[in-house]
């Protein structure tokens, strides 16, 4: 059974009293365990499709289901704890006026979780992040840091889902690699499900089992890792996508 | 001869804890080609760009054994001969078109706006040079895009313009700072092909920065690699894949790539000497 | 205390206690480096100390009448900043004052702010017809002169000194509404909100742990300068006979009552005004540092 179910799910906003169809009548299913991509380029509504799963999107058609279940409206505690995201941009994800310990003891205040001290010193040490960050605050600290802070706060609930927004797309290359790595070593270790968005093919390939190309809103082509790297796509859209990434690029050389 | 030289040049900020070196001594010289530098935040390539221009503002302080433009010396030029330089002869692209342009104007106005005042030129002349500018950057309809608001133009296009406004005055050199990385990658082939053209037909030098290690070696004919405001590397860029130090072998490895393994990516070691 | 200053200044505190303390100490030191606000400080210090130690350091009773003594000019004997009409020591008079004037800043401070940062966040968070309701009710507020809105609600709840901080209070907190909703429409989309949603938080707790605490910082400025308006509010209200009520030895009032005698008795109106504006300034000064202080990123890194 699949952890993750979008049937036909629609998100259209209203903008200066138009209309936008950000997302249109886009499926797809993440099976437990797997790690699932989304690709395409500024505007085809890949990020919004996490927003909409997340509440914080107006869903205006479809549905979404969590483990079998429609999901609630406001989406509520459970919610929280079985689904978190990461955001793109690790300057603007964290509270600039509270400390690392303050954002990630939170989510436990917020459940009624005690013993925060504990799971917050575990929490820092699992996204290998030194101890005495702990009372600093986001500013202190750098791009990547502040990156392996934002997916500690998203593990603080120990969700099985977590939903991925560019999580390294406003970090260097050598600090891309350390949080693509921590990011599968963590989900190795607890058998996490991944929702993935990227506008970066070569990250996709390297993150996910499956990805599925968008472009306009619209699902285009959905791709195994394999035939991804086989360049066995169908859709002249994907197509381009991949030969417009900058490995190829290099390959051409 | 070459277009522009630059020798030892240091950029240093005054901070509340003791002066912070940003470029630590980059020596270059550049002739009508295309330079790329790489290198990761904070490892002072964008600073090297501003530094030619002259455009570090206090607390930042520029010194150089020698920064020559085309035999002028750019260390000893008044602010004013600067001025003159830049834009007319040095221009700069910005990474991101929604801060470079003024967004209550017109893109018609802000093309236009530097040709009518500085050149003299008359409304309808101002207006036949910008629209031939948004042509050389391939834009489709540059009767409607002159009458737009940066606000109703896409990144893509944005930087089009941006790079048309810059060209306008015939440049010399051009510094493009990340001129693509805000733009989607199929948008990126298409404004790199033009600045591509644009270096060949006009004989221009140009100075592309980028973190993109890969992006540049494809794009450029000679890579300066930075970290931590020293050049660790200087190399063509076809043997890029020879390269030799360890921070860009570094670099190029930490790139996941299509179809390759899926094991952990390898970690760039800052832990050797050349990284102090 | 070489000891407790090495434990407050610890970078590297091993509890939470520790780095609360240690944020009190670090801002303490942040306030410290600045002269102005210390200057600021050392003024609002004194006036705290002034009205706690007044009937020890007044010379005189300030509502005993000597009519033989009246509008005596600065430097007389006894009377080093003259006398009011009715022979009363201004010296004496201004000190006590200092209650009454710390009495309603401080209930109006701890009033307005509050009740306007609650409208604004509220108001700026929901968006939507809670945002219209709440600030056409601001705008109502907004849409009468202060001293004529204060006085429609004293004139109804009766003259006072706290029926006049209340009006006051009343008055003054449509502009912090205004400010604190225009921080939270900056803020209610931004990611850090988002990710809180995210972990099921309620309304009341995003608005009060993380939207307050972006807010606070110009609210806090407002009041600051503000603080002057309210003593003068105050004044207003006492000269009309609707707050604080004669004799009490309140500035406002005192220079209201001098105001006859302001070309040839210059000290009675003189003195009082120079009290509010020293206070003022002290506030405004201290409240400048204190929005450095409350901004984590002017810490050194």
């Amino acid at each position: 059974m699949s952890l993750i179910e979008v049937d036909n799910l629609s998100v259209t906003y209203s903008a200066k009293g138009r209309a936008v169809r950000a997302v249109q009548e886009v499926s797809l299913s993440v099976a437990h365990g797997e790690s699932y991509g989304l690709v395409g380029e500024s505007g085809s509504g890949k990020s919004t499709i996490l927003r909409a799963i997340c509440g914080l999107a107006p869903v205006s058609g479809g549905s979404i289901r969590i483990g079998g279940e429609e999901v609630p409206t406001p989406r509520g505690k459970r919610f929280a704890s079985r689904v978190q995201m990461v955001f793109q941009d690790p300057y603007a994800s964290l509270h600039p006026r509270h400390t690392i310990d303050s954002i990630l003891s939170e989510p436990l205040a917020i459940h009624g979780m005690g013993d925060s001290d504990a799971l917050v010193r575990r929490a820092l040490s699992d996204v290998g992040l030194p101890a005495n960050f702990r009372f600093r605050y986001p500013h202190q600290l750098s791009g990547g840091q502040r990156q392996r802070v934002a997916i500690a706060r998203a593990l603080m609930l120990a969700p099985p889902i977590l939903l991925l927004d560019e999580p390294t797309s406003a970090l260097d290359a050598s600090v891309q690699a350390e949080v693509l790595n921590l990011l599968n070593r963590l989900r190795a270790e607890r058998n996490l499900t991944f929702l993935m968005v990227s506008h970066d093919l070569a990250v996709i390939d390297h993150m996910c089992d499956r990805v599925l190309v968008m472009q306009h809103g619209r699902a285009v082509e959905e791709l195994t890792r394999d035939a991804l790297a086989r360049a066995e796509m169908t859709t002249a859209y994907a197509r381009s996508l991949f030969d417009a990434s900058a490995d190829r690029m290099l390959g051409a050389l | 001869m070459s277009l522009l030289s630059v020798k030892n040049l240091r950029v240093t900020f005054e901070t509340e804890t003791g002066p912070v070196q940003a470029v630590r001594g980059v020596s270059f010289s550049l002739g009508r080609e295309r330079l790329g530098i790489v290198g990761e935040s904070g490892s002072g390539k964008t600073m090297t760009g501003r530094a030619v221009l002259r455009l570090i503002r206090p607390p930042g302080r520029i010194e150089a054994d020698e920064m020559r433009f085309d035999g002028i010396d750019l260390m000893a030029a008044s602010e004013g001969q600067m001025r003159a330089l830049r834009g007319q002869r040095i221009a700069m692209v910005m990474q991101d078109p929604k801060y470079s342009l003024n967004p209550v104007m017109t893109v018609g106005q802000q093309l236009t706006e530097g040709l009518r005042q500085r050149d003299r030129l008359g409304k309808a002349d101002a207006v036949k040079r910008a629209l031939a500018a948004l042509e050389a950057v391939q834009i489709r309809d540059p009767e409607r895009v002159m009458t737009a608001y940066p606000h109703e133009l896409s990144g893509g296009m944005g930087q089009r313009v941006m790079i048309a406004m810059m060209l306008i005055p015939e440049p010399d050199l051009l510094i493009a700072d990340e001129p693509t990385s805000a733009l989607d990658v199929t948008v990126q082939a298409e404004v790199l092909s033009i600045l591509d053209a644009l270096v060949r037909d006009r004989g221009m030098g140009l100075i592309f920065i980028s973190h993109d290690l890969r992006l540049v070696a494809r794009f450029c004919d000679r890579v300066l690699v930075m970290y931590k405001g020293r050049v660790v590397e200087e190399l063509a860029a076809s043997d890029l894949m020879a390269a030799q130090h360890p921070y860009t072998r570094g670099l190029l490895n930490c790139l996941p790539r299509i179809g390759g393994s899926r094991g952990p990516l390898p970690g760039l070691d800052r832990s050797a000497d050349w990284a102090v | 205390m070489g000891a407790l200053r090495a434990w407050l200044a610890d970078p590297n505190p091993g509890s939470r206690r520790q780095a609360r303390l240690g944020q009190w100490w670090l801002g303490w030191l942040r306030l410290r480096r600045n002269p102005l606000a210390m200057s600021g400080l050392l003024i609002v210090g004194a006036l705290l100390l002034i009205a706690a130690l007044a009937p020890w350091i007044a010379p005189h009773d300030p509502v005993t009448q000597d009519l033989s003594r009246r509008l005596l000019p600065p430097g007389t004997p006894g009377n080093w900043l003259g006398t009011d009409d009715f022979g009363r020591d201004i010296l004496s008079r201004i000190l006590y004052g200092a209650r009454i004037t710390l009495y309603i800043v401080s209930l109006v401070a701890l009033t307005a702010p509050v009740l306007g940062l609650l409208m604004g966040t509220v108001a700026g968070y929901f968006g939507g017809w809670v945002d219209s309701v709440l600030m056409r009710i601001t705008d109502i507020f907004l849409a009468f002169p202060r001293l004529i809105l204060a006085l429609a609600l004293v004139a109804v709840l009766g003259p006072g000194i706290e029926n006049a901080v209340l009006a006051i209070a009343l008055t003054a907190w449509p502009p912090y509404a205004r400010v604190a909703r225009a921080e939270t429409l900056t803020v209610r989309n931004s990611d850090y909100i988002a990710a809180v949603r995210l972990q099921g938080a309620g309304v009341a707790r995003i608005i009060a742990g993380h939207v307050v605490p972006m807010c606070l910082p110009s609210v806090i400025i407002r009041v600051t300068l503000d603080m002057a308006g309210v003593i003068l509010i105050a004044a207003g209200l006492g000269f009309l006979g609707l707050g604080v009520q004669p004799p009490m030895p309140e500035w406002g009032l005192m220079i209201s009552s001098g105001r006859k005698y302001l070309f040839e008795q210059w000290w009675v109106s003189t003195m009082p005004g120079l009290a509010i504006f020293i206070v003022s300034l002290g506030f405004n000064l201290l409240g400048d540092g204190l929005r450095d202080v409350l901004d984590p990123k002017s810490a050194p890194k």
